[in-house]
């Protein structure tokens, strides 16, 4: 309570300048102004893995040989705690970060509360667009959102990618054999047989936390998988579309046929818990973020092998198997300048932006360690050669599906993990729980004029 | 002419000449003045960080205000508080919260209060006992949070592992709806029970000896002294200290998100992770304002019924 009475008396006592009005994003300056010479700190804020460690070491190392007065600083919280940092602050219209690393889904959120620049003209004076699949530049960009697949020309841009993910499959090709199950019941039928072969190791490792949006996005693969659908965006409609033939299908799959494949006890399990159980060989097939994965080639994690060789020879990474579609989850982030930051601020995260942008740059964060968004990147040789993985992301990258980027998001995220987290963990019927994420989801985006009790 | 140098007597009829004022005290600045320049300083922290707040929390109560959405704050009457008196989703996580204060201050008032009369028994090694019983208190809810949920994890926690070696199977204690719930109650009592103890420990100790004395000259048994000497004295003490222990274990919010993180699906949600949610995942500032509004009225009422039994029972 009282973080949230700092947030709204900061509120109160800001400028006030967006009472009465409704709220939109500031425009960004087309052309970049004039930077500043005097030293100066670039802050970002994410949350807390490998990626911002890399992120925060790659562009103090090369963005300096360009602006030597400018040091990048990347603040990371945990990832339970991303939404809440960023928001908090934007609440208060003070922001101790330049940019903001948001999930393609906040994008919403952020854009109608007025908290982020509008990038659209700068985009267009300084960013090669056709440099990158429509989609991704759409996804972590454009609002309102984009149609899977494509990217409205005409619709405002409010940020650029960052860091581009997606799931991959991770196989072990000890146990069940180098070709990766093409479809999902064939990948259910091998880890079934990997798990009665080997006691001691699971079927499969994938996300059932009920925390971030961990066992969401473990459901909304499954449903798409199976030719099911998350909303009618264009009606605002939830109720009867995701929980219509197919969404129950998927749920059925994740929770009659997944789940008992899965550890016991393993339902509180996010990416870390994953990433461990195959690092320990207690896991036949699992399911995690391309971007999260490299620690299970360090030998040093790994009871897999001395060396990243000998993990390697017994460890696989392949797209998704596909089923009635062939959709994979959208994962990564953009960034996002601070509508609160200071002017040179705000100048030098637009110069920086375009600096990471450039193709030169974009190659040398894949060869960091990074996953990057522009086409000729994607398919370079410091890319693919740089992780086992990142074949994965460049083949997922035509099959991306996100979800809604609603200013409501947060919410239906929640709505979504805590429902799905019940059904994996018995709390809940799978047909129950699947009926319950389409109401409540639905009573959320039609409460937008209830007058009082938004939000329980 | 009288004196220009005024003079006083004092209680020995000695007079005693006139003092100065105190070096350096403002002629200007009367006691009274004195008095208000050194309390305001407190004052004003309170009205800023307590009172402040609290009138504001009212206002938005009323209010359909969004932190983040910014605009105006529409004033909706007591619509915030219809709607959370009313919501399914509230009374399920107020029977998670009963359920939890209940088990969670019952257990810990029968451990404290055993472990506190153990102690008090004992002559030797008190001190040592009572301090280090004391530790759990000394440490922050989430570290005792983080420790345990790695003890109680199933695949690899301590908890398993012991269970293990006894020949019993894994217990999912984190991911099923009872034992959740129960993972948080034993968590709850390992760190709390010591402040139950403490002031137990104190009460038994104010018990005057003679007492006991003559109740083993009329030999009384052990039983007969706890229940007509030992429990009467301690009891109002131990009422106090439930008392704290459930103000303090109804607004639990930092334990569960740490352990269970309110699941599975929602199974563990108490009160206050539940506002948490509803302000800040949606930022319905008025509701959650109306919420935490609510919980204070809940918490001083229940208090002030408590007290007057308590009042009852010292005057009886």
């Amino acid at each position: 309570m009282a973080m949230l009475l700092v947030a709204t008396t900061a509120a109160a006592c800001g400028d006030g300048k967006d009472d009465g009005e409704k709220a939109s994003a500031p425009k960004a300056p087309a052309t970049i102004p004039e930077l500043t010479k005097d030293p100066l700190t670039l802050s970002f804020i994410w949350f807390d893995w490998p990626p911002a460690k890399a992120l925060e070491a790659f562009a103090n190392a090369e963005y300096k040989k360009e602006r030597p007065n400018a040091t990048i600083k990347v603040n990371t919280v945990p990832n339970a705690n991303w939404h809440d940092a960023m928001f908090t602050q934007f609440a208060a219209r003070k922001t101790d970060f330049d940019i903001a690393i948001l999930d393609s889904q906040h994008i919403g959120e952020a854009v109608t509360n007025g908290n982020i620049l509008d990038l659209t003209d700068f985009v267009k004076e300084n960013i090669d667009v056709a440099a990158y699949n429509p989609y991704l530049l759409a996804a972590y960009g454009q609002f309102p959102q984009a149609e899977t697949g494509k990217r409205d020309e005409n619709a405002s841009l409010y940020g650029l990618p960052l860091l581009g993910d997606t799931w991959t499959m991770i196989y072990r090709k000890d146990l069940i054999g180098d070709k990766p199950p093409q479809t999902w019941d064939q990948m259910i039928a091998a880890a079934e047989k990997c798990q009665a072969n080997n006691p001691g190791v699971s079927g499969l490792a994938f996300h059932q936390a009920n925390g971030s949006d961990a066992a969401a996005v473990t459901y909304n693969t499954v449903n798409g998988v199976y030719g099911g659908n998350l909303w009618d965006s264009k009606n605002r409609k939830i109720d009867g579309v995701i929980n219509d033939a197919a969404g129950q299908e998927a749920m059925d799959v994740l929770v009659n046929k997944m789940k008992p494949l899965t550890a016991k006890g393993s339902g509180n399990w996010f990416i870390d818990e994953v990433n461990a159980a195959v690092a320990q060989g207690k896991a036949c097939i699992a399911f995690n973020w391309i971007a999260a994965s490299g620690g299970l080639l360090d030998p040093k994690q790994s009871t897999l092998g001395t060396t990243r060789e000998q993990i390697l020879d017994k460890l696989g990474f392949a797209t998704l198997p596909s089923q009635k579609t062939n959709l994979v989850p959208l994962g990564g982030m953009g960034m996002h300048v601070s509508a609160y930051s200071a002017t040179a601020n705000q100048a030098e995260a637009l110069n920086f932006m375009e600096w990471f942008e450039r193709a030169d740059v974009q190659k040398k964060w894949a060869a960091a360690g990074g996953v990057p968004s522009r086409t000729d990147a994607l398919e370079s040789p410091e890319f693919l050669n740089a992780g086992p993985f990142n074949r994965v992301y460049t083949d997922s990258v035509p099959r991306m599906r996100d979800m809604w980027n609603v200013p409501e998001y947060a919410r239906l995220v929640d709505i979504e993990n805590t429902n799905v987290n019940a059904a994996l963990n018995g709390a809940k019927k799978p047909k129950d729980a699947l009926d319950d994420i389409a109401k409540e989801q639905q009573g959320v985006l039609d409460s937008s004029n209830r007058k009082g009790g938004g939000g329980l | 002419m009288s004196d220009p140098v005024p003079s006083t007597t004092d209680g020995s009829g000695q007079v005693a000449s006139a003092r100065p004022p105190a070096r350096g005290r403002s002629p200007r600045l009367s006691d009274r003045g004195l008095a208000v320049a050194f309390i305001s300083p407190a004052m004003l922290l309170l009205l800023a960080m307590s009172v402040f707040p609290l009138l504001w929390a009212l206002y938005l109560s009323f209010t359909d205000y969004s932190a983040t959405r910014g605009g105006p704050a529409n004033f909706i009457g007591f619509g915030n508080y219809t709607a959370i008196l009313t919501s399914a989703q509230v009374h399920t996580r107020a029977l998670t919260t009963v359920i939890y204060v209940v088990g969670a201050v019952g257990l810990q008032t029968v451990l404290g209060f055993g472990i506190a009369y153990l102690i008090s028994r004992r002559t030797r090694g008190r001190g040592v006992l009572t301090t280090l019983f004391l530790v759990p208190m000394m440490l922050s809810p989430v570290v005792v949070g983080l420790f345990w949920r790695f003890m109680l994890d199933a695949q690899f926690g301590v908890v398993n592992s012991m269970l293990g070696s006894l020949g019993l199977g894994q217990v999912e204690w984190l991911t099923r709806q009872r034992t959740a719930l129960l993972s948080l109650i034993v968590v709850d009592t390992w760190q709390w029970t010591p402040f139950i103890m403490l002031i137990a420990l104190a009460g038994l100790t104010a018990v005057p000896k003679y007492l006991y004395e003559a109740a083993s000259i009329d030999r009384a048994s052990e039983w007969f002294k706890f229940r007509t000497i030992t429990l009467p004295l301690v009891w109002p003490l131990l009422l106090i200290a439930v008392m704290f222990r459930a103000i303090e274990a109804f607004r639990l919010f930092d334990l569960v998100y740490i352990l269970t993180n309110g699941g599975p699906g929602v199974s563990t949600e108490t009160l206050s992770f539940h506002i948490y949610k509803v302000a800040f995942l949606g930022f319905n500032t008025g509701t959650a304002s109306a919420y935490g509004i609510l919980m204070v009225l809940v918490v001083i009422v229940l208090t002030q019924l408590y007290l007057r039994y308590l009042n009852k029972l010292k005057e009886g």
